[in-house]
């Protein structure tokens, strides 16, 4: 059975080989040597550069990988557009900061932070779910205000490191744990793709009576992505928390961790595994840039960043880049007939 | 309320076709076998088992199928992805995702769409889709099938291939209500045929007995012929 599974799918890919598309994926290998690639750059650079402004500047990056990844999981994949991850980010920051401030073994504090952020979203999860589109994005928008507001009150001092720890502070290591979480959320958000579970997530999102009507437990599966959802978004509070030497509590759950997520996911491309990264590096290069030039109204360049790309590029990055690439290849095509011809 | 004290009873392994006018309560009926309404009233049986609290994915998964009348297929996703999902989610799911994928090319070959695997639906021509939701529905591994005018909108061609798909269907043992406009289809493949006008049932019975009862004259195809009341 199994060999003829591998059977039909070779002769799927036999089938494309004939189309001009196919001659990219022909080149699928180039594919993971680029990602191995990368990620071996990106663990060699502490030991290439020393400069601490740009580990800053890629410790960056990962954080907004995963927190980026973590809401295209439950937006891009699920469809459900969420406007309460600050929520999650926040719970874990202080969960994380607490523990570990108070003295926890790292690791672990770290690794509560995401069930934190997990146990939050199994508090809310149901209720919001009773509600569909715009309703759900103003009541999951609600909820992340009421635990902003409820924080600010109740914990207004600002939480400052022990002196011993800004002394040994190491930014090196924070950001070995920031590649190792945003390889991780990229790693399980490919793995959630390619699982039977997908299936059933992607239905949720095309058309849930659809989905029912083909078995799908839409509740379920709705829960399953904001479950893997929040509980990266907490890992990603919790790396917050490990990062800053101090931070009001209440700023791990500003809106603005939520409309980054978003505007990077919208602009890397919703829904695909690629568009989160590329979203990521590009909105942290943009903001450092601009915010060194425009400082404040910075902002408003990525409010029209943004619609630009939902009107222009929907795809976003990952959308520009494949529509692009036919055009690109028919055109080669066409010099290469042309050169048999002369 | 758009059905009313309709009681309708299907055998296993017949085609009962559902007739009547616009708005007679046709595609509500299927709604409420497949759990998408609940009903206010009433039962709902399914194999002596009484279903009417068990959720729509529920229903699914113990062999009720159905496609829509405005064809709903997941529009961004794959042809094989469409299909899959039925496989790994209907009765006797299959959670392996490469032997889901595996079954669900085995039934688009059976419906002539073996060649769109890697498409997406929203890309295919209306008889396609179609097809594509068929496949999807047969993906489940259903007992019971609900057509919901599968014929609407096709050329002569396309709608008589589709009759011998549904014969076929039936020929695996699958039980089919079908709900259709096109006369010719619905008499010539179903057992018995169910009229429903205005959310009541009028007339039921073999195709010939149901063509000539004059109720069923009246009220569906005499609202054309006999224009004075």
């Amino acid at each position: 059975m199994m060999r003829r599974i591998v059977m039909r799918r070779i002769g799927m890919r036999d089938v494309a080989m004939t189309s001009p598309a196919a001659l990219t994926r022909s080149r699928a290998w180039r594919g993971p040597v680029l990602m191995a690639g990368v990620i071996a750059l990106a663990a060699l650079v502490p030991v290439l550069i020393d400069k601490q402004d740009t580990l800053n500047l890629l410790f960056l990056i990962c954080l907004h990988i995963t927190l980026g990844q973590s809401w295209n999981i439950l937006a891009g994949f699920a469809g459900q557009t969420s406007l309460g991850h600050a929520a999650f980010f926040g719970i874990g920051a202080l969960v994380t900061r607490t523990l570990w401030l108070n003295g926890m073994f790292f690791p672990v504090a770290f690794l509560l932070s995401g069930l934190a952020a997990v146990a939050f979203a199994m508090l809310i999860g149901v209720p919001t779910f009773r509600l569909r589109g715009a309703y759900f994005a103003i009541g999951t928008l609600g909820i992340a205000e009421v635990l902003r507001i409820t924080v600010s009150q109740n914990l207004p001092l600002i939480s400052t490191m022990p002196a011993a720890e800004i002394a040994a502070y190491n930014l090196t290591l924070r950001y070995y744990v920031a590649l190792a979480l945003a390889l991780t959320t990229i790693g399980a958000a490919a793995l959630l793709l390619r699982s039977s579970w997908s299936l059933g997530i992607l239905a949720v999102r095309e058309d849930e009576e659809a989905a029912q009507a083909t078995g799908v437990n839409v509740l379920g599966h709705k829960l399953l992505a904001l479950f893997i959802s929040s509980f990266f978004a907490g890992l990603a509070g919790g790396l917050f928390a490990f990062q800053q030497i101090s931070y009001y509590p209440s700023a791990a759950f500003s809106p603005v961790w939520t409309f980054d997520a978003l505007l990077i996911t919208f602009i890397g491309g919703l829904g695909t595994i690629g568009g989160p990264v590329l979203g990521a590096i590009f909105f942290i290069l943009v903001r450092q840039r601009l915010a060194v030039t425009l400082v404040e109204v910075h902002q408003i360049v990525f409010g029209i960043l943004f619609i630009l790309i939902v009107l222009v590029f929907p795809g976003g990055l990952m959308g520009a880049w494949d529509r692009l690439r036919p055009r690109a290849i028919a055109e080669a095509l066409r010099s290469r007939r042309q050169l048999h011809k002369s | 309320m758009a059905v009313n004290f309709v009681s309708l009873n299907v055998v296993e392994g017949e085609i009962l076709g559902l007739i009547g006018p616009n708005g007679a309560g046709k595609t509500t009926l299927f709604n409420l076998i497949t759990g998408l309404y609940p009903p206010s009233k009433g039962r709902i049986v399914f194999e002596e088992k009484d279903i009417t609290a068990a959720a729509p994915h529920a229903r699914c998964r113990l062999g009720i199928a159905r496609t829509f009348q405005l064809v709903r297929p997941f529009p961004q996703l794959t042809v094989l992805e469409n299909v899959s999902i039925g496989r790994a989610y209907g009765r006797d799911s299959i959670k392996n995702r490469l032997q889901a994928e595996a079954e669900a090319l085995e039934i688009l070959e059976k419906v002539g769409l073996a060649d769109r695997v890697s498409e997406k639906a929203h890309s295919l021509t209306l008889v396609h889709r179609k097809r594509l939701e068929l496949a999807r529905a047969l993906a489940t591994k259903p007992k019971l099938l609900l057509l919901d005018e599968l014929l609407a909108g096709l050329n002569p061609s396309e709608v008589s291939a589709s009759m011998e798909l549904i014969q076929s269907i039936r020929n695996t043992g699958i039980t089919i209500i079908m709900v259709e406009h096109l006369v010719k289809a619905v008499f010539g493949l179903s057992d018995r045929i169910v009229v429903l006008n205005a959310g009541q049932k009028i007339a039921e019975g073999k195709p010939a007995e149901v063509a000539n009862n004059p109720r069923v004259i009246d009220a569906y195809l005499g609202s054309e012929t006999y224009a004075t009341h």
